[in-house]
């Protein structure tokens, strides 16, 4: 298990230094200016890009771009924040992205888990139908829409949420916007799970279970769920990664200041800014492959027959 | 297959229990983001909700450059002067302003003022944020060499001179500054409530962190009406209280304003229904239906936003066809076949203003006679205005002069720049092609970014741009269109429009008032007589405003609203 763990983050930590490298190239090759200035004279303009060492060889950038990168510092924005450092602006919106979207990642995984398995353990039944509708309509309608509905009937109409998002009362406005984010999470999963699950309980393995005298919660958890989470656990990674980076719609709509607004601000503010933009795509790099690693991992520990295959395969 | 009730509630029972913890784990790091805390949060009853447009991008008057940053510094910065409710400037945090008989020296004499944390306000302050900017040269540097016209800032803003302490601003005591210019500047005390001008501690400065000043409360000193109470770079929303140490607080009602970015005009308008706001801005095609509404229309105020959108014409080989839109017929050909009333009315919808002149109008009022500068708006409708069969005559003479009858050009516009835009160059494109029969106009949206990026390296045909006032005199348009300034997007070149701008800066007519503003009107003629630019409109406003709020004043120039003398009924 070590060396498949060990040999899986050293594919990770290469894959990531080849990403940090074409990111900082295609960055700077992108159209668009980092000092899109209406006063300065070219002069002024031509100190700046000099003071930022943005006439040097591009390897040379690079190197120093790595050099501060290992030591935590993403540097300042060009044009965006400008004097603040990336990491105090980019700690702020990281915090708030990924904690309302670790709260969307958990009550949707719940949420879908309990409609799956309910739709699972009723095929055929009204429940069933309920929840395949429910997950179609969740899947259909994006969580922004969502967020307007509730943002009407509970901020607006019934004023009880706040109608905007307010770092200082952090549980009580995140709980709208996450809501919003997990619709899409909670359709999937719940989707997921009762497709696994109604084809796990007509395997061969469960009838064999069922016939030697296994019932109720043991055969469901150590035979049922346990086969059917792989898949779910599949697609589970994109999405927890989809939620962490923040939704861009919803974060503007409820005035949380997350990383999907960040980006966007970034790519299509007032200039380009090209330390923020690579910042965040170094970040959204950085955790999809976290993600998908421990998935990999994960994978292992649900079924020891991957674990060993890839062991095989690396021997 | 047998499961039970039971055993389904077993194994769903995990996940449940994780949603539950995380919800009581998460709000014990709630407050994580409460930068600045909010026990001294004002009370309801007396502070206000107010919509910004855009996230406040720094706070630092040497960094910031956005109207929403300039306004939350001018609440908790004072110039030496400020804006009264009309706009002159009137003595802040300078209690006496002489100006030597040559108009080449200004002595300020401060009042006793005191920053947030004791500190008094001393003239040194400013010697230092000057000094600053003009070392840093960003974008707002030009301010200090170009328009105030300080001794030693031109040298210090190009590079040439390393040493910022050449700045001809000295600290003659605690309480005096002492200014010398290179040439009078007729508006040099309006200039001074311009956020640029404003003050910094340096013992405070230089015993932050590089980089953090202006970044939290806790790096931000206070000398103004208001003191920053939350505030972390990127925040979507944030707060400022009255500040009790201020030297005028006896005049401030207002508790606190606490600010909220809102991406949309929907959003803001659902905002203000629900009292989360009392002041927003709404866009121009719910203005209609606020005015239909009995609950809205007395809410409704449109107030001047100052810049003025309009039509530059790239005059080089390089573009348009081979510098078709050099000759002059051409662009005033152009000009005479947009319906500029049919623009505010049906797409811009928000009270702005059809506008017939190279400097709009509202901004620059004439000191000795109180007119303003462009109120006539006929005084050029020789050359401009919506007349078909006139833009058809110079289109013909335009026709034969390039010995051409089909031209294809490509406006470039923003995308990221306001609701209206996209529409504008829609109809500009429909007007033109309808009424000058060969021209077709392309359309070409981009990022505001993109635009003048294309502007300035010359790489456009027409392009839908804008500039805002920056300070109260025409001359913050007319400076424009000289030769070789940066803004010049036309690349047009005129000696005597150059000369008659020189006179205005620093030649025969700075220290005529009279002399100077009639020249600067000649000026503008020529603009107009070539169609160097083609005039649009100028923009508006559309507030909505809670009736209990009284007495933010608006301002077209510098600072868009001023809270100093708000109050909550």
């Amino acid at each position: 298990m070590a060396k498949y763990i060990l040999k899986r983050v050293g594919l990770a930590l290469l894959t990531l230094f080849i990403i940090i490298f074409v990111l900082f190239v295609l960055v700077r090759i992108m159209p668009g200016n980092p000092f899109p200035s209406e006063r300065m004279s070219a002069d002024q303009i031509a100190n700046k890009r000099a003071e930022m060492g943005l006439d040097d060889p591009i390897l040379v950038q690079f190197g120093r771009y790595f050099v501060n990168l290992l030591h935590g510092d993403f540097g300042k924005g060009t044009s965006l924040y400008y004097g603040a450092p990336i990491n105090t602006v980019l700690s702020t919106c990281i915090s708030n992205s990924f904690r309302i979207g670790g709260l969307a990642i958990l009550e949707g995984a719940a949420v879908g888990l309990l409609l799956g398995i309910t739709a699972a353990l009723n095929k055929g039944r009204f429940l069933d139908s309920f929840c395949t509708v429910f997950s179609i309509l969740g899947v259909c309608v994006p969580g922004y829409v969502f967020l307007i509905f509730l943002q009407y009937f509970f901020s607006y109409r019934i004023p009880f949420f706040p109608y905007f998002f307010d770092p200082n009362r952090f549980m009580f406005s995140a709980i709208l916007p996450s809501l919003s984010l997990s619709l899409f999470t909670m359709s999937t999963v719940a989707r997921f799970t009762r497709n696994e699950m109604v084809e796990v309980m007509d395997s061969d393995y469960v009838r064999l279970a069922e016939s030697k005298g296994m019932t109720g919660s043991l055969l469901v958890r150590r035979h049922i769920l346990r086969n059917a989470l792989i898949p779910i656990v599949t697609v589970l990674g994109p999405l927890i990664v989809d939620l962490l980076t923040g939704a861009l719609v919803v974060e503007k709509i409820y005035g949380i200041n997350g990383i999907g607004k960040l980006m966007v601000d970034a790519i299509a503010g007032e200039g380009v800014d090209y330390n923020y933009v690579l910042a965040l795509g170094i970040l959204y790099s950085a955790l999809y492959i976290g993600i998908m690693l421990v998935v990999d991992i994960l994978y292992g520990v649900i079924d020891p027959r991957i674990r060993v295959a890839s062991s095989g395969e690396g021997d | 297959m047998s499961v039970t009730r039971r055993s389904f509630l077993s194994a769903a029972g995990a996940s449940s229990a994780a949603l539950f913890l995380a919800a009581c784990g998460g709000s014990g790091s709630g407050d994580a983001n409460g930068a600045g805390g909010t026990e001294a949060a004002p009370s309801a009853g007396s502070s206000i909700g107010v919509m910004l447009y855009t996230n406040v991008m720094s706070l630092d008057t040497d960094l910031a450059t956005d109207g929403d940053s300039f306004e939350v510094i001018a609440d908790c910065i004072d110039g030496l002067t400020q804006m009264d409710k009309d706009g002159a400037a009137v003595p802040a945090l300078a209690e006496k302003i002489e100006a030597s008989d040559d108009g080449m020296t200004y002595t300020f004499t401060l009042r006793d003022a005191k920053w947030s944390n004791g500190d008094p306000v001393t003239a040194n302050d400013f010697v230092f944020a000057w000094r600053r900017i003009c070392k840093n040269a960003g974008e707002y540097a030009y301010m200090m060499d170009e328009i105030a016209n300080i001794k030693g800032a031109a040298a210090i803003v190009s590079g040439d001179e390393k040493d910022e302490t050449t700045l001809a601003v000295t600290a003659k005591d605690d309480k005096t500054l002492v200014v010398e210019l290179e040439v009078p500047v007729p508006f040099f005390e309006s200039l001074m409530y311009f956020p640029t001008f404003y003050p910094i501690n340096e013992a405070f400065y230089t015993s932050l962190d590089d980089g953090t000043y202006g970044t939290s409360p806790e790096t931000f000193l206070s000398c103004g009406a208001f003191k920053l109470d939350s505030y972390t770079p990127g925040t979507a929303s944030l707060s400022v209280v009255k500040n009790p140490d201020y030297w005028d607080a006896d005049s401030v009602v207002l508790q606190g304003i606490n600010y909220q970015v809102v991406g949309s005009s929907d959003n803001a308008l659902t905002a203000f229904k629900s009292n989360s706001l009392d002041v927003v801005m709404i866009s121009g095609n719910q203005v209609a239906s606020a005015e239909e509404d009995a609950d809205l229309k007395d809410k409704l105020e449109v107030t001047g936003a100052g810049y003025m959108w309009y039509l530059t014409f790239s005059q080089t080989k390089k573009n348009a066809e081979g510098g078709m839109l050099a000759n002059e017929k051409l662009r005033l050909a152009i000009s005479n076949a947009i319906d500029r009333e049919a623009l505010v009315d049906n797409y811009v919808m928000d009270g702005s203003i059809a506008t017939y002149t190279a400097v709009p109008p509202q901004f620059a009022t004439n000191a000795n006679t109180g007119e303003d500068f462009s109120a006539d708006q006929e005084q050029f409708s020789d050359f401009i205005g919506y007349d078909v069969a006139r833009a058809q005559e110079f289109y013909e003479q335009a026709k034969k002069d390039l010995g051409k009858d089909t031209f294809t050009f490509t406006m470039i516009y923003g995308n990221n720049e306001g609701d209206e835009v996209a529409k504008v160059a829609q109809a500009i494109k429909e007007q033109v092609e309808g009424n000058l029969a060969g021209v077709t106009l392309n359309l070409q949206p981009m990022t505001k970014a993109e635009r003048l990026d294309k502007m300035q390296n010359d790489n456009y045909d027409v392009a839908l741009t804008r500039w805002g006032p920056d300070y109260a005199d025409p001359m913050t348009y007319l400076g424009m269109w000289i030769t070789n300034n940066s803004n010049n997007y036309g690349f047009w070149s005129d000696e005597e429009y150059d000369k008659l701008i020189a006179d205005c800066t620093t030649g025969a007519y700075v220290s005529d008032y009279d002399a100077r503003w009639s020249a600067m009107l000649d000026a503008e003629t020529l603009v107009m007589e070539q169609a160097v630019i083609a005039p649009l409109y100028t923009k508006a406003n559309a507030n909505l405003i809670n009736p209990a709020v009284q007495g933010i004043e608006f301002h077209p120039v510098a600072l868009n609203r001023v809270y100093k003398r708000t109050s909550v009924a």
